[in-house]
């Protein structure tokens, strides 16, 4: 499998997805992503954004989530061809 | 009859009240949890010869407690009594529930589960093999649908069931993990837990479990194994944080058993295609804002056609109530105080119904949390999280169901921050006061100007002001928003409307009481002391025959009395305060009374003016104070109206939804020092200016 390249979750444009690798958040921050489902090893979609990409709402697992550019900042992806 | 206690517990988004409200012949109970304002149902229905008795947790993420709502269910599962854990899961979310569920299931109660929207579940493909899932889990489950009401009746029988056989979950993690847990769960010695749940939560860092065991005995010889077993797990799975390790353990654990009982549904894409549009880059700000117009409108001039005739049946009660009463002070009291005062409170249920109509159905529906997430990104800039918008445009209507609209928000240092700025938004009742003042003394091509500056101007100061208070007073790293966005669903008629029932009554009993005492204070106040005065007035009416004169008289009584009572004592004490802001005891006394309600200072105005009863528009009273009134006082009144505090209304609803004293405390008193140093700067202004 090819290596793809490591970007940060708030990088991503709309319609591209990744593989969480690292999730950097503190406490409580990190807790709160884990319960969501931002977990190392699964697959993340950004399905939109809003203009100035100040809010991002991502699918993680069929559950869509919106969070700041900020907290998308504390996750670390590995951007997926298609 | 046997009573059995359950926790119904579950992510928020499942359906759990919707749950609640399809029990059929059950009776319900509404509260608040002790010590916080988190709304408590509870519910009591029979079933198998046993009493079930319900109660609805706070929807919770995880068990690791982040918001007020999600304390309040840990600690209910922790201390609370009950004899069984009713987990309600979503059927189209399993793995993320799930992940949820094992946590629970660490207690070591008995536990049951309920997957509920098993009907759009199924109706794209999915199923469930709920006996499969005993196997794996020894955990009974029930597909449900809260919606289309089937499942229930099964659900509580095996509910009863797992009572009866004391079934308690069997999760398992994986070696080494369990290894460890074996390995502390031999120190671990008399405790009210599970020693398995202590040994997982110690493991998982959890404060709260350490806070209860740290004074036990045995607690020093665990401390070294707690380390070396954090120790090596972390080495094990090479991550240092223990508690992120048990969270992908329990998502694998939901990920493998998922696989194994669950047929997987089609996706659905409806709602991926109602958010195309909704929350587009572009148009979703646009429609947020019609949609808030919309509401708003609907709120303010619905909710204005019954206003009348909530006041004339106050009137007439009063009338009639009046009659029933002996002649005298109490009838008086009752009459002129206590009765006018709660209608003019009552009469503002339509605004706050229709308001908390539209609330909730954005919040059913799924569209509230679009809306946060729409308007975030300008909010955020203000320290403010994007649902606070809410709560501050309806201050612009009313403060009283804004700050009860602030319950939308969970973070309670959000909250906090947005009720305080919510009164700087101009209320509909401080409308006549501004028009009172800018029509009597700016010139009427730039009145429309200055009313627009006035709200705009406010309602920046608000932002403003939110900001400072985030930086000062709620130092730190500002709260994340992590939300997430529901699937859009049909409302459900009947749960909107149990919710407004709840609504109405909170709001009556709790403004109720407070203003019926705080209106009877402000009457005492401004009727008192009179003796004389009503002793030689009464001479002189009974003398004249019109009717027209005598009403003369009366009023001119009553003027005499308010200018003579204790409240124009206390508008002259004040009087070398305000004298800066050449504001005169007059002046005082009508701000003093728009602290019981905004609409009584212009006719407190026309009432020591001695213009008589009037309404705003009147042009006696804007000649009469154009003529008196310094230009500079007009300007400090219209400060001190756009940013003193509310009404007794208001204030007595913000004590209601914050409990701690400090905050009330601050809240009185931070809005009038804002209002004065405000209006003395502008008064400062003017005169070095001309």
């Amino acid at each position: 499998m090819e290596n793809g390249k490591l970007n940060r979750l708030n990088e991503l444009n709309i319609g591209e997805s990744g593989i969480i690798r690292k999730i950097y958040a503190k406490e409580p921050l990190k807790s709160k992503l884990l319960s969501m489902g931002f977990a190392r090893g699964e697959r993340v979609k950004v399905l939109k954004h809003t203009l100035a990409k100040n809010t991002f709402d991502v699918d993680i697992n069929g559950v869509n989530v919106a969070l700041r550019g900020e907290e998308a900042s504390e996750i670390e992806v590995e951007k997926s061809e298609k | 009859m046997k009573e059995i206690k359950i926790a119904l517990v579950g992510q928020p988004n499942v359906g759990k009240s919707h749950l609640i409200n399809s029990i059929s012949g059950a009776t319900l109970h509404v509260g608040n949890f002790s010590g916080v304002t988190v709304e408590k149902k509870e519910v009591e229905f029979e079933r198998g010869g046993y009493k079930l008795k319900l109660i609805d947790l706070p929807g919770t993420y995880s068990f690791h407690s982040y918001t007020p709502e999600e304390k309040v269910t840990k600690d209910f599962l922790l201390n609370g009594e009950y004899d069984l854990i009713l987990n309600v899961v979503d059927s189209n979310q399993l793995e993320k529930n799930l992940i949820f569920s094992w946590q629970i299931a660490d207690l070591g109660k008995p536990m049951a589960i309920a997957f509920n929207m098993y009907d759009e579940y199924s109706r794209q493909g999915g199923e469930i093999d709920t006996d499969k899932f005993f196997k794996l889990t020894i955990i009974k489950s029930q597909n449900v649908s809260a919606k289309e009401k089937f499942g229930l009746e099964e659900l509580f029988e095996k509910v009863i069931e797992t009572y009866e056989e004391k079934n308690t979950p069997r999760i398992y993690y994986s070696e080494t993990i369990e290894e460890e847990i074996e390995n502390l769960k031999s120190l671990i010695k008399d405790c009210k837990f599970d020693k398995r749940f202590i040994a997982i939560r110690l493991l998982e860092e959890d404060e709260d479990i350490y806070k209860i065991i740290h004074e036990k005995p045995w607690y020093v010889d665990l401390l070294s194994q707690i380390k070396s077993s954090k120790h090596r797990i972390s080495i094990e799975y090479d991550n240092d944080d223990v508690k992120e390790v048990f969270f992908e353990e329990r998502l694998a654990l939901s990920k493998g058993i998922v696989s194994q009982i669950a047929k997987k549904a089609r996706r659905e894409t409806l709602s991926e295609k109602i958010d195309k549009i909704l929350i587009h880059p572009l148009l979703g700000l646009p429609i947020f804002l019609f949609v808030m117009w919309a509401v708003f409108q609907a709120t303010f001039s619905l909710g204005a056609i019954p206003m009348d005739y909530i006041n004339s049946a106050f009137v007439a009660f009063g009338n009639w109530f009046g009659n029933l009463l002996p002649n005298g002070l109490i009838k008086q009291a009752v009459i002129e105080g206590i009765i006018p005062a709660v209608g003019a409170v009552v009469m503002f249920l339509p605004n706050i119904l229709i308001l908390f109509l539209g609330i909730n159905l954005m919040e059913q529906t799924g569209y509230m949390a679009r809306a946060a997430y729409v308007m975030d990104g300008v909010l955020k800039r203000f320290g403010l999280q994007g649902r606070a918008f809410i709560p501050l445009v309806s201050g612009f209507g009313c403060s009283v169901p804004a700050y009860m609209a602030a319950r939308t928000l969970k973070n309670p240092k959000d909250r906090l921050i947005t009720m305080l700025v919510i009164g700087f938004m101009s209320c509909g009742a401080r409308l006549p006061i501004y028009v009172l003042l800018v029509s009597a003394f700016f010139a009427p091509s730039i009145q429309g100007d200055v009313m627009f500056a006035i709200y705009i101007g406010g309602a920046l100061t608000g932002l403003v002001v939110a900001k400072i208070l985030r930086i000062v007073l709620f130092k730190g790293e500002p709260e994340p928003f992590v939300m997430e966005l529901p699937k859009y669903r049909f409302p459900k008629l009947k749960a909107l409307l149990f919710d407004l029932w709840v609504k109405t009554k909170m709001f009556l009993q709790k403004a109720g009481t407070f203003i019926a005492l705080a209106s009877l204070a402000v009457w005492f106040l401004s009727s008192f002391p009179r003796t004389d005065i009503v002793k030689e007035y009464s001479v002189k009416i009974a003398q004249i025959k019109s009717e027209a004169k005598k009403a003369v008289l009366e009023e001119k009584m009553n003027r005499e009395i308010l200018e003579n009572s204790y409240i124009a004592r206390i508008g002259k004490l004040v009087e070398p305060i305000t004298k800066p802001l050449d504001l005169g005891w007059r002046e005082d006394v009508s701000l003093l009374a728009g602290l019981a309600a905004k609409e009584t200072v212009v006719s407190t105005m026309a009432v020591l003016y001695g213009v008589g009863n009037t309404n705003e528009s009147s042009k006696g009273l804007i000649e009469t104070i154009r003529k008196t009134m310094p230009f500079t006082a007009a300007v400090a009144m219209i400060i001190i109206v756009m940013f003193y505090s509310p009404c007794i209304a208001a204030m007595s609803t913000f004590y209601a939804e914050i409990k701690q004293w400090q905050w009330r405390l601050f809240y009185t008193v931070y809005p009038n020092v804002f209002a004065y140093v405000a209006a003395l700067l502008a008064v400062g202004l003017i005169k070095f200016l001309s």
